[in-house]
């Protein structure tokens, strides 16, 4: 049968139009919502009641650190536990749900765990690890005499169900890793969310990765672009030995301290904006876009404060504590002194203490 | 001489840095301010390499357990190496709860221990406030955090917030509005304001002396 050429081009280019306007049609929540469904259709049953928990399961919402797994067990499952198309379907889903820097970052933390496990020589520990932060109650660790450290030691689960209108939530983590991500319709949150990373500088494949170099780099940028006078109020007097806000320590808004964003320059307030989307920059464009719109209408009450050294060898992380807060928004960048350099060593805290787990929105 | 235990720690464990504070004994403390009390809440996380010497000095019986008499005894030491003053006057902070974990959980440095306590607050004879907070517990080996909650109050603002470099001490200055409204504008019997207040008493009294002696020179 002879195919008239003109009859299927014109199906052709309609064909091709209708995938284009499905594509467009698809919002940043139903690509999200569609690859959390094929992730949860990989799954066997066993699996599902493994990943999925009721949304109002408060245990498992706070059931996160900045511990390795083996210390502090998480819910769900891990990398470990699946098979090499799971795998891409957990990894597909936080590519989704993240931005490319996001999903980047997140990997960059993970590879730095597994640096740990190849330099991980000594005994396990003896005991079979505390409680998780919401006491006990949680999952008992799995492993015993088991890896601490490791790129497939990472944990996803859910608390309610995928959903385009009703509220749920994405939990991914483990060591130095915790995003607990809010989807409630076309709103995206991702406040609380931990970012570690140990060692912080590592060397893959001939190149040099710091995970949360630009965290580090960026804030010295601003530190540096103030004058005498705004550093005198910045530069905080005593010592900052860890995150104040860290794990556990949910809705809680302390007394801002250091330099206020309105005693700053037009220069210095978009150096300020460029250090916070270090952090609202994680998620994908559209939920970043719109918190940095609220950070943005708040940027006079934001305060920035610095603790420890504001020198910085070149290539190199900072030594010094750090912390950004504003009407919505509080950013902790805490190095750990732990038997070395601090620079290889950081833990950072995202929050917004008026909307963490994005209760704001997702109150039914 | 802390970071080459915790190097000489990790030498002997053989593993990297897999967690967090290993020779120091967090102690971080959130403070809520009310116009009536203040409160605080405690967190004390032992770290590894100090755990065993800590919990040395809850579990006095050395049986791996904390019992309720270990907890309290521990819970009045703390509360002893503690001092929290209100405008300069001592205050009598009292426990309100008390949340230990395992002996094991501790050992492994996953251990936190929680302390609640309040105080009543004397009223407010000016409108500035000062609230000092000293914490001396352990301090050859403590890491402290001392922060204060936005107070809930609107009648309370913070106005400045110092600390040593430590944060073992720590001061807190704010302005209670109430206290403002309330304090009586006659502050005749108080500081600059009875100076002039006097200032003005006198020069009425002249005055009233003045015309009481010209009265009497017309009569005359």
């Amino acid at each position: 049968m002879k195919i008239e050429s003109g009859n299927v081009t014109r199906k052709v280019f309609a064909l091709a139009c209708i995938s284009l306007s499905a594509a467009l049609a698809q919002t940043p929540t139903s690509q999200v919502v569609a690859a959390a469904q094929k992730f949860l259709s990989t799954l066997d049953t066993k699996q599902q009641q493994s990943v999925l928990f009721a949304f109002n399961d408060d245990k498992q919402r706070v059931r996160w650190s900045n511990f390795p797994i083996a210390m502090v067990p998480r819910g769900g499952i891990s990398l470990k536990e699946m098979n090499s198309v799971q795998r891409s379907a957990t990894l597909d889903l936080l590519a989704s749900v993240l931005s490319a820097r996001g999903f980047e970052k997140v990997q960059q933390i993970m590879e730095g765990d597994e640096v740990n496990k190849t330099t991980d020589t000594g005994p396990r520990r003896p005991g079979n690890g505390g409680p998780p932060p919401s006491g006990p109650g949680g999952p008992r660790p799995p492993f015993r005499d088991g890896p601490m450290f490791g790129r497939d030691l990472y944990y996803i689960s859910f608390l309610g169900t995928p959903s385009e209108k009703d509220p749920w939530m994405l939990q991914f983590g483990g060591h130095h890793l915790a995003l607990n991500v809010t989807i409630a319709g076309e709103r995206g949150v991702l406040t609380p969310t931990l970012t570690g990373a140990q060692p912080a500088l590592y060397t893959k494949d001939g190149k040099t990765v710091r995970p949360l170099g630009q965290e580090s780099d960026k804030a010295v940028s601003l530190l540096n672009a103030l004058d005498d006078r705004q550093r005198k109020h910045a530069i905080l007097s005593y010592h900052l030995a860890d995150l104040v806000l860290g794990p556990g320590q949910d809705g809680k808004t302390i007394q801002p301290e250091g330099l206020k964003a309105s005693e700053m320059n037009e220069r210095q307030r978009s150096i300020l904006l460029d250090v916070i989307s270090e952090w609202t920059g994680i998620i994908h464009e559209s939920a970043a876009a719109a918190k940095m719109a609220e950070i943005k209408a708040d940027l006079s009450d934001t305060w920035f404060a610095w603790s420890g050294p504001t020198s910085v060898r070149p290539g190199q992380n900072i030594t010094a504590y750090y912390r950004i807060q504003g009407p919505h928004l509080v950013i902790e960048y805490a190095p750990q002194t732990l038997g070395g350099d601090p620079s290889l060593h950081v833990h950072t805290m995202y929050r917004d203490p008026t909307n963490d787990y994005g209760r704001k929105f997702a109150a039914k | 001489m802390r970071t080459k235990l915790a190097a000489g720690l990790l030498l002997i464990l053989g593993v990297p840095a897999f967690a967090h504070r290993l020779d120091e004994y967090l102690q971080a403390t959130i403070i809520t301010l009310e116009k009536n009390q203040v409160e605080l809440f405690m967190r004390l996380v032992p770290g590894v390499a100090v755990a065993a010497s800590v919990v040395g000095n809850i579990d006095k019986n050395g049986d791996g357990a904390i019992s309720g008499l270990e907890q309290r005894a521990y819970a009045e030491q703390v509360l002893r190496d503690l001092s929290i003053t209100i405008d300069g006057i001592r205050l009598n902070p009292q426990m309100t709860s008390v949340t230990f974990p395992t002996v094991d959980a501790i050992n492994q440095g996953l251990g936190e221990i929680q302390f609640e306590l309040s105080a009543p607050l004397p009223p407010a004879a000016t409108a500035k406030r000062t609230l000092a907070v000293e914490n001396h517990h352990q301090n050859g080996i403590s890491a402290y955090l001392v922060n204060c909650l936005v107070p809930r109050d609107g009648d309370l603002r913070v106005t400045a917030q110092n600390r040593n470099q430590n944060q073992s001490g720590y001061r807190l200055d704010y302005i209670q509005s109430s206290a403002l409204s309330r304090a009586p504008r006659a502050g005749l019997f108080s500081g600059t304001q009875r100076s002039w207040d006097m200032a003005v008493l006198i020069a009425l009294l002249g005055f009233a002396i003045l015309c009481g002696k010209q009265f009497v020179d017309a009569l005359g």
